[in-house]
């Protein structure tokens, strides 16, 4: 693939190009509808088409293969796998998760097979998938990420990067990133400059606002942004009084977060212009959905793969048919909260 | 490996909380192999996200008769109440269905496992608790091919030692232990253990052992002191049992990122001097 074209302020979907009011984060489609339309659910993000709008998430669906047997690869419209680190990593001492209400705690430590083994022994397969590759890029320095991203670079197959400065689980680097916005527009910068695929930003939730940090990634050159990581929470053994995770803190996933992300998506796409991809808690076509109105032009399903790896291909069937019934394109769904004239909004304004 | 939702056809209750689930799965029932787990997910419930990982207790014939398919049609797993996934698994009723991801991970018969069982005179069972559920169908495929084996059984109290009919047919001995003594041994299952290797240093065993962290680290302990070779099935939480998840690693021989493997995906069974003992321990479940 050629060096990512200069990355686009927009995102465009199927056949009808998109433009985001920046004002508003509302979506228009430009292209005349035909009188009955077959809603298309196809999205471009950066230059690079999704067949459908629904990703999977990173640390969630490992390589991909490993749910070849039990899925459909090509009914995805992308796999983002598990964060890759410029060297292998081993991970954290067990015990790294612990299920909770509606949702479950991770501290898994980034263990990963590292960015030389994943080119050699994971992405051969991932080629020959539909569903768009995204490669999670994590490091404990600046120089880390872009030595991952250069070793990557030599990937045939790698469709986008997926900059991880959230990672909750992790002593120095991660979360560090993604909670001063100086660091988040260095590290995105000499990213984007070292990256030869265009270059999502996946997003902390563990900030006060979360429209400064969208806004460094964006200013930095980011072309889409990933919202949100795991919140950082933990859970202690009563009886024992010991944490329930080695780590002591861990990330907080599944459906008890999606009001949460919700939220920050929402805030974030009245912030910038790029692109969003919003994550958190999905589980149904509905969940997603609401990203959607929230202003995310794709979603991506993490902890439901654990429980149900059919969810991700169930979500993208759901939107579709939603589309269909309300006889309207995706396009004109992203963005498309409607607000009460009162402005009861405390989203912050650009 | 097949993901399926199945009709549960029996929820069994036995002596201290302990029951027996039955599922309906002919095609799940004559893939699984000794050892093997699977993934249970109870629909409905919103608030318990995560499939609960069971051993493959049983694989039988459907009891009813009814079916008319010859083979194995029924899974069967035994399982205590611990917390709230398995009270609501205790609720089950013939007729519910549940998800079932299964049969998963290597048994005790992968690879090297089978050829080390038939060369040893006579094959221990060591089972803690609900550690027993792992170990009556490799007693089953041991006893069809004439492997002599005993059963070292421990529990806290006399109703925690469920299933010791079930195993009956397959051993020439059992020995049962309870912590407070209302049956068998008193105290830990691995002091009749230790007299037993040490009675027949020169006899060449293996020791199949499923159950507790404590339990089988004393376990591998005795095993390493007698010069016995020792497969532990070990239990750990799981988040996808897929591989992919990677929380129910844990710490084996290896340095780096070779340091840690996956229960689900390299286990459950593993040769105990693979296992780094002490320091990291899982959680109970």
């Amino acid at each position: 693939m050629a060096k990512a074209a200069k990355h686009s302020r927009q995102s465009s979907v199927a056949s009808g190009e998109l433009k985001r009011a920046p004002d508003l984060g509302q979506v228009t489609a430009a292209e005349p509808r035909t009188p009955n339309p077959e809603p298309r659910v196809a999205v471009t993000i950066a230059g690079v088409r999704f067949q459908n709008p629904v990703l999977t998430a990173s640390g969630t669906f490992g390589y991909g293969q490993e749910f070849a047997q039990v899925i459909d690869l090509d009914r995805l419209g992308g796999i983002c796998v598990k964060g890759i680190s410029a060297d292998p990593m081993p991970g954290n001492p067990p015990p790294r998760i612990y299920e909770t209400d509606s949702g479950m705690l991770n501290a898994i430590g980034l263990q990963n097979v590292g960015a030389k083994r994943f080119l050699e022994e994971k992405l051969p397969f991932l080629r020959t998938l539909k569903a768009r590759c995204v490669v999670n890029v994590f490091g404990y320095s600046t120089e880390d990420y872009v030595r991952c991203i250069e070793t990557l670079n030599e990937g045939e197959g790698i469709d986008a990067y997926e900059l991880n400065i959230s990672c909750p689980n992790t002593r120095c680097g991660g979360i560090v990133y993604g909670s001063d916005p100086k660091l988040t527009g260095e590290v995105v910068a000499a990213s984007k400059r070292a990256a030869r695929f265009p270059l999502f930003v996946k997003l902390s939730p563990n900030v006060t606002d979360i429209a400064v940090f969208a806004r460094a990634a964006e200013d930095s050159g980011a072309d889409a942004l990933t919202l949100v990581n795991t919140f950082v929470g933990m859970a202690i053994d009563a009886e024992t009084r010991t944490p329930r995770i080695s780590n002591v803190t861990a990330g907080l996933s599944g459906p008890a977060i999606k009001p949460l992300a919700l939220r920050l998506v929402h805030q974030a796409s009245r912030a910038v212009q790029i692109p969003i991809i919003g994550i958190g808690g999905i589980a149904s076509p509905e969940d997603a959905i609401e990203f959607l109105i929230a202003g995310a032009c794709a979603v991506q399903v993490g902890t439901a793969n654990f429980y149900a790896p059919d969810t991700p291909i169930r979500v993208a069937e759901g939107i579709e048919e939603y589309c269909r019934r309300h006889c309207i394109h995706l396009s004109q769904l992203v963005g498309s909260l409607k607000l009460p004239e009162s402005g009861a909004a405390p989203a912050q304004e650009v | 490996m097949l993901d399926a939702i199945v009709p549960v056809i029996e929820n069994r209750p036995l002596t201290g909380g302990h029951f027996v689930l039955s599922v309906r799965s002919p095609r799940q029932a004559q893939a699984a192999r000794p050892g093997q787990f699977a993934m249970i997910r109870l629909l409905g419930h919103s608030d318990v996200l995560l499939r609960r990982p069971m051993s493959i207790y049983d694989a039988r014939p459907a009891a009813d008769g009814t079916t008319g398919h010859p083979g194995l049609q029924v899974l069967d797993f035994l399982y205590k109440v611990v917390g709230r996934g398995t009270a609501l698994m205790a609720a089950l009723k013939p007729g519910d269905q549940v998800g079932l991801l299964a049969p998963l991970g290597h048994g005790f018969f992968a690879e090297d496992y089978l050829a080390e069982a038939r060369a040893a005179e006579e094959v221990l069972h060591v089972a803690g608790g609900i550690g027993i559920a792992a170990l009556l169908l490799p007693a089953r495929e041991l006893a069809a091919s004439g492997v002599q084996q005993k059963l070292f059984f421990g529990g806290r109290t006399q109703a925690d030692l469920v299933g010791v009919y079930e195993f009956k047919p397959y051993v020439a001995e059992t020995v049962l232990a309870t912590e407070e003594g209302s049956l068998g041994h008193r105290g830990y299952v691995t002091a009749p253990l230790k007299f037993y290797l040490e009675a027949h240093a020169s006899k060449r065993l293996l020791i199949l052992a499923c159950g507790p962290w404590a339990m089988l680290e004393a376990t591998v302990a005795l095993a390493r002191r007698y010069g016995q070779r020792c497969l532990v099935s070990m239990e750990n939480r799981m988040g996808c049992a897929l591989g992919v998840c990677l929380g129910c690693s844990i710490r084996v021989e290896g340095e780096g990122h070779a340091a840690y493997e996956r229960v689900c995906t390299e286990g459950p069974v593993f040769w105990s001097e693979h296992v780094v003992w002490g320091g990291d321990m899982p959680p109970k479940t």
